[in-house]
């Protein structure tokens, strides 16, 4: 078997792409157990993308060096917030 | 040009093996092929991803919502879309099957193999009632053995035979040349020709079964 002239005569013939034929499709599969088994998403608001921003009121340039700062302590800022609410407090 | 799917609700049937050599196949007669992997085990982006050979392109991650809009965009002239489907029983093998020009389901010959294979046959007849359309399908039996038929082989080709079921011959024959293509990539072709390609088995055997099979399938689409 060789040569694409042969393959020239292979034809696709027409198929229904509607939305109604889909949906008779769907029935159809569905009927005999093929169902939509499309993994779902985790439910709820997606995380928010680190933004290194604190507090919605803290100015994003305080916000990237108290970042810095407790990167190169190799702490989470959390923890430096922590220190920073203790030295406040005394 | 024609869209070919492999389906069977039933994984490890061979549905990706088969198309695998369909698609290397009909690209080495000088189709261009692309090859759709709606599996979520993505066999064939692996066998992709050690080199397609010449005028195939695959196209991976295809799933429900997109499988109908790209079977439409990958199909024209001169193109042979090829589908290659998880081992489940989904909308999204319903969807495929309803834009096939040839469905192949691929079985071993054993009871398992056949009562599940035989939903995707009822899905495909069903199909054709709803959309007022004939679609072709037929069975591939797989993983056969290269020296004797086994009883259980027989009495299923006759089942089929007897239930009016298109079965292609050759059958495909359990080959270590078609499992390692999964390993090195490319074409049966590539294999033999490569000394540094070691199989266990005998490539020029796989590769014959390979063509006649593609032959056998080539005969459906016309």
């Amino acid at each position: 078997m060789s040569g694409s002239n042969r393959l020239a005569g292979l034809k696709a013939r027409p198929k229904g792409t509607t939305v109604e034929e889909v949906r008779r499709v769907d029935e159809v599969g569905e009927a005999r157990g093929f169902l939509d088994r499309t993994p779902r998403k985790k439910p709820g608001r997606k995380p928010s993308p680190r933004t290194y921003q604190l507090h919605p009121k803290v100015l994003p340039e305080v916000g990237e060096a108290i970042a810095s700062e407790a990167e190169a302590l190799g702490i989470t800022q959390g923890q430096l917030i922590e220190r920073m609410w203790s030295a406040y407090r005394g | 040009m024609p869209v070919i799917v492999m389906a069977s609700p039933k994984g490890g049937v061979g549905k990706s093996t088969c198309a695998v050599l369909l698609a290397s196949e009909f690209a080495r007669m000088g189709a261009d092929v692309t090859v759709l992997d709606c599996d979520p085990n993505k066999s064939l982006t692996r066998w992709a991803s050690h080199g397609a050979p010449s005028g195939v392109t695959l196209k991976g991650d295809v799933g429900r919502s997109e499988i109908v809009p790209t079977i439409r965009s990958a199909d024209g002239d001169g193109k042979i879309v090829i589908v290659d489907l998880e081992g489940v029983a989904s909308q999204l093998v319903s969807r495929a099957i309803s834009q096939a020009d040839l469905v192949i389901v691929p079985m071993q010959p054993t009871a398992l193999d056949a009562e599940i294979g035989s939903e995707a046959l009822a899905l495909v007849r069903e199909e054709e009632e709803a959309l007022g359309r004939s679609i072709r399908h037929a069975v591939v039996l797989t993983k056969t053995s290269a020296a004797v038929k086994s009883r259980v082989q027989k009495e299923l080709e006759a089942q089929l035979s007897g239930a009016g079921i298109d079965v292609i011959e050759p059958s495909l024959v359990a080959r270590a040349a078609f499992s390692e293509l999964f390993a090195y990539g490319g074409d049966l072709t590539a294999m033999m020709n490569d000394p540094e390609m070691v199989t266990g088995g005998k490539v020029d055997k796989a590769l014959a079964n390979a063509q006649a099979f593609t032959e056998a399938v080539y005969e459906r689409l016309k």
